[in-house]
């Protein structure tokens, strides 16, 4: 099938060359998905997914079309060719639009592509007994655990031809707690593994966070409003400074003109123990990204290190646009450097704060300003972690958080996507009722 | 429109089971321009056919992007497998859901695919009045879509729907330097139901509210933060309708109920102040189409409205069949899939907090130290009914009078205390439907309501 694909895709750049394109890119994918969904603590879906997609891309007179249909049999080909062509004859000339040049093409397989259905229900099952055993109070509000298979394919003008064939697990949990009508926030723990060969409790943070609900079902406010110290669980680490990253060193910010960090490539924009990397070929990410949207092969890169911006996480067409060299991979797959104190000696230094699992709020602003509610949480005092919190709110600025870390953990939580410590960051404005 | 090859299939269904058989035609077209460059000119078809089984208590599903006879065959036969598997493994002793009658309804009617050049051009005029009116502006990004859903299903018992939806919007988003030289952002969206030629006949039909956009822009840069804790607001119609929808409308999900929402142990009891009510439309409000119409959902259900609230009492859940009847009550069509590979789930259609008799102004002047807060860009709520919005225009009410305009800040509350506080509801509405809602798929929803006066905690800085 591979090779199937393969020529697809380059017949496809064909047509487009032929129809009148200067540069064409084409990919081209089949995705089957078996998953297993449990609602309310018990099973209830099976579905078995067969899905196609096709991208075509092309540059006319420095003029870029996308067209996107899920299927590629000739005529959609034929037909989704027209349209980009279209598409990009209406559109203005930009010199910025490229494609990836020819560097070595190469044929890749990941995981295990093939589920084993049967096993996988069993881990389902499996983890269903272990939540009700260990974590009695726990009311599983939905499961869902799929295993993808992808094969695709990518080829483009400049001669570019790589495939992929991978298969991996994911599993997602959505849970509270209950005793009686009292129940905690929400919660939602994921993991992505290559096999079955573990039992899905022992994977990522999934009992670590089930143990943390349980202790968030009696809750108290914080009273009034207070500077202190947040200490940022891993799953939430990697929720605000992926919004971060977002918002100041990718496309959106530095294209609008509006990043903080626009100008301040190679300076100091975080305390010098901060390292954070895209990283897809780390041995503790599961099938990570081989190619990129644009035809690159992908590589590791870090956005900071040791403080310093090194790097943006921007596309082809911002770099050109820019003057600023691409981001070289366009994964989500964020590992954060460990530092040298556990997160027990961390806790032990703060006199107040809070520790947050979830944090909910949007966007912060285009100068960094954040402001939420912390949820699925703990305060801190006088060095312990005491009760849970309801109803307390968050906030600060990012760019200036980064700059005021206490500390990092030295344990990381590595689920298959990403590689997280728990961060500590003084000057937080801490506000109940 | 999309070729029936379901309808004829029905006699393929198993007995003794319900089973939907949908084909569905998804397209989106989207340009966007940032500071006049075209960073993005994309469409996108998703087209398949899905079927889902219901045998002893679990359901069964399959999909594919493949729309033919042979095709249809094939999904038919995996669901009935899949739901036979986990019948075996995990069934729960159940039998098909209760019959529905067939008001066999064909609703679609073909809408103008327009060529991309006609987003782009209508782009490029709305871009090119704002950066001639406005060159102060940090940055300005226009942004032209359409997105549409067309469905084709037949069911076993219930009725079998033909029908389609189109929406087309324009977002705006502008940014600003405040006097320290920060960036300070605001954003509109214009559009609704409806086709982009049919919403969209002329670019200086959106000029005016350009300009509005500009002068509050403006007063936002030279905004102050609130004043962190406790406070009296009054929330304009769009936060009123984010609070229908994210703080209660997710709660009364039955399936989240079931997962033990705040809702469960609240039903028939007293949740708001007798001013408040909250109502699910299908697709009349007010004697008016609501925003994004729904007659009948993807479980073949005829769609009618989800009183929610009445008089502040929590008096229903919004359910699908097999909810409905778990709870004993009557479904109104709330089941509805995304694209054709994803199973129908319980999901809001137009979600409103209903008017009350108040007039604004009056709202304002019996605010002594307080807030109205106008414009918000996401909402988030947790099953407990505890909620966060963020907001990102408003004034200051000092002594029943507007003061200054606020910058971004954040509110939150707990959804069933804070209705409680709910003291003043203005006499008019607001509706918007360019969201789309997260629940495993997302979903095209609309959210409306009133002004709300209420109690509220406001992040400060």
């Amino acid at each position: 099938m591979l090779e199937e694909l393969k020529n697809t895709a380059k017949n496809a750049v064909g047509v487009l060359m032929n129809k009148g394109a200067d540069k064409a890119s084409v990919s081209v994918s089949e995705t089957v998905t078996h998953e297993f969904n449990v609602d309310g603590g018990e099973f209830s879906l099976f579905r078995t997914l067969f899905d196609k997609k096709l991208v075509m891309e092309c540059i006319k007179d420095s003029r870029k079309g996308t067209v996107s249909q899920n299927s590629f049999d000739d005529e959609t080909v034929a037909s989704a060719a027209d349209s980009c062509i279209e598409s990009a004859a209406s559109s203005m000339p930009d010199e910025s639009w490229d494609f990836a040049p020819l560097g070595e093409n190469e044929d890749f397989v990941l995981g295990e592509v093939k589920p084993d259905t049967e096993k996988l229900f069993s881990r389902c099952r499996e983890l269903m007994d272990d939540v009700k055993i260990r974590f009695p109070r726990i009311m599983m509000e939905q499961m869902i655990v799929s295993h993808k298979e992808i094969t695709s394919a990518r080829a483009n003008s400049n001669g570019v031809l790589f495939s992929t064939h991978k298969g991996s697990y994911e599993v997602m949990l959505m849970f509270s707690g209950h005793d009686g009508d009292k129940a905690s926030s929400f919660f939602v723990s994921a993991v992505t593994c290559a096999n079955l060969d573990t039992p899905f409790i022992e994977l990522g943070s999934l009992a670590k966070d089930l143990a943390n609900v349980e202790k968030q079902i009696e809750t108290v406010s914080v009273e009034g409003k207070f500077e202190g110290t947040m200490v940022l669980m891993p799953s939430c680490t990697g929720e605000l400074i992926g919004g971060l990253i977002m918002s100041f060193a990718s496309d959106q910010g530095l294209l609008a003109g509006t990043s903080p960090w626009k100008d301040s490539l190679g300076e100091t924009v975080a305390d010098e123990r901060v390292t954070i990397s895209l990283a897809p070929l780390d041995d503790r990410i599961v099938c990570g990204e081989r190619i990129t949207g644009e035809d690159f092969r992908a590589e590791n890169f870090d956005i900071i290190k040791d403080g310093r911006l090194n790097a943006f996480a921007v596309s082809l067409y911002s770099a050109n646009k820019l003057g600023l060299k691409r981001g070289l991979n366009d994964s989500q797959n964020m590992i954060i450097a460990s530092g040298d104190r556990s997160i027990d000696e961390i806790v032990a230094s703060i006199d107040r704060g809070i520790i947050v699992g979830r944090f909910s709020g949007g966007q912060p602003s285009s100068n960094g300003d954040f402001s939420g509610v912390a949820k699925n949480s703990f305060i801190i005092e006088n060095g312990k972690i005491g009760p849970a919190l309801s109803e307390t709110m968050i906030s600060g600025n990012m760019a200036a958080m980064l700059k005021n870390l206490r500390a990092i953990s030295k344990e990381q939580v590595a689920d298959g996507s990403t590689v997280l410590p728990y961060m500590a960051f003084d000057g937080i404005t801490i506000s109940g009722k | 429109m999309i070729n029936d090859l379901v309808t004829d299939k029905k006699h393929l269904f198993a007995s003794g089971a319900n089973t939907e058989l949908r084909a569905q035609l998804n397209r989106s077209r989207q340009v966007a321009l940032v500071n006049g460059d075209l960073v993005n000119n994309v469409r996108t078809e998703n087209m398949g056919v899905s079927a889902r089984v219901y045998e002893n208590g679990v359901y069964g599903f399959s999909s594919t992007a493949e729309y033919t006879d042979d095709s249809v065959r094939e999904v038919l036969k995996a669901a009935s497998e899949n739901a036979a598997f986990l019948a075996k493994h995990a069934g729960r002793g159940k039998g098909p859901n209760k019959p529905m009658p067939n008001t066999a309804r064909f609703t679609a009617r073909e809408i103008n695919d327009l060529e991309q050049r006609a987003y782009i051009e209508f782009a490029k005029a709305v871009d090119a009045y704002i950066a001639g009116k406005y060159p102060d502006l940090m940055s300005r990004t226009v942004v032209a879509m359409a997105d549409s859903s067309e469905k084709l299903i037949a069911v076993s018992n219930g009725a079998d729907v033909h029908w389609l939806q189109p929406r087309s919007f324009m977002y705006i988003i502008l940014t600003a330097a405040a006097p320290d030289g920060q960036p300070v952002e605001l954003y509109d969206v214009i559009g609704g139901y409806g086709a982009f030629d049919a919403n969209f006949t002329d670019p200086s039909s959106a000029y005016e509210r350009i300009d509005r956009l500009y002068d509050k822009l403006r007063q936002k840069a030279n905004g102050v933060y609130p004043e962190a804790g406790v406070k009296t607001v009054i929330l304009g119609g769009e936060l009123a309708g984010m609070l229908a929808h994210e703080a209660v409308g997710h709660t009364v999900e039955a399936d989240l109920v079931i997962g033990g929402s705040v809702a469960g142990p609240n039903l028939n009891k007293r949740v708001g102040s007798e001013l408040v009510n909250l109502v699910d439309f299908a697709h009349t409000a007010f004697g008016k189409p609501v925003p994004l119409p729904v007659y009948a959902d993807d479980e073949g259900t005829e769609a009618t409205d989800a009183v929610l609230i009445k008089d502040g009492i929590l008096v229903g859940y919004m359910n699908s069949r097999e909810t409905a009847e778990r709870f004993g009550m009557t479904p109104t069509g709330n089941a509805r899939a995304y694209l054709f590979s994803d199973e129908p789930l319980i999901r809001m259609r137009n979600t409103a907090v209903l008017p009350g008799s108040s007039k604004l102004e009056d709202m304002i002047a019996s605010v002594e130290d307080g807030y109205y807060l106008i414009d918000t860009n996401n909402g988030q709520a947790d099953t407990t009914g505890e909620f966060m919005y963020g907001v990102t225009f408003g004034y200051e009410i000092k002594n029943g009078k507007l003061g200054r305009a606020l910058l971004d800040t954040t509110i939150s509350g707990v959804a069933f205390e804070m209705l409680k506080t709910v003291d003043m509801i203005s006499d008019s509405m607001t509706w918007v439907s360019s969201g789309m809602c997260g629940k495993k798929q997302p979903m095209t929803v609309s959210m409306g309501g009133p002004e709300i006066k209420c109690k509220v905690n406001i992040g400060g800085r």
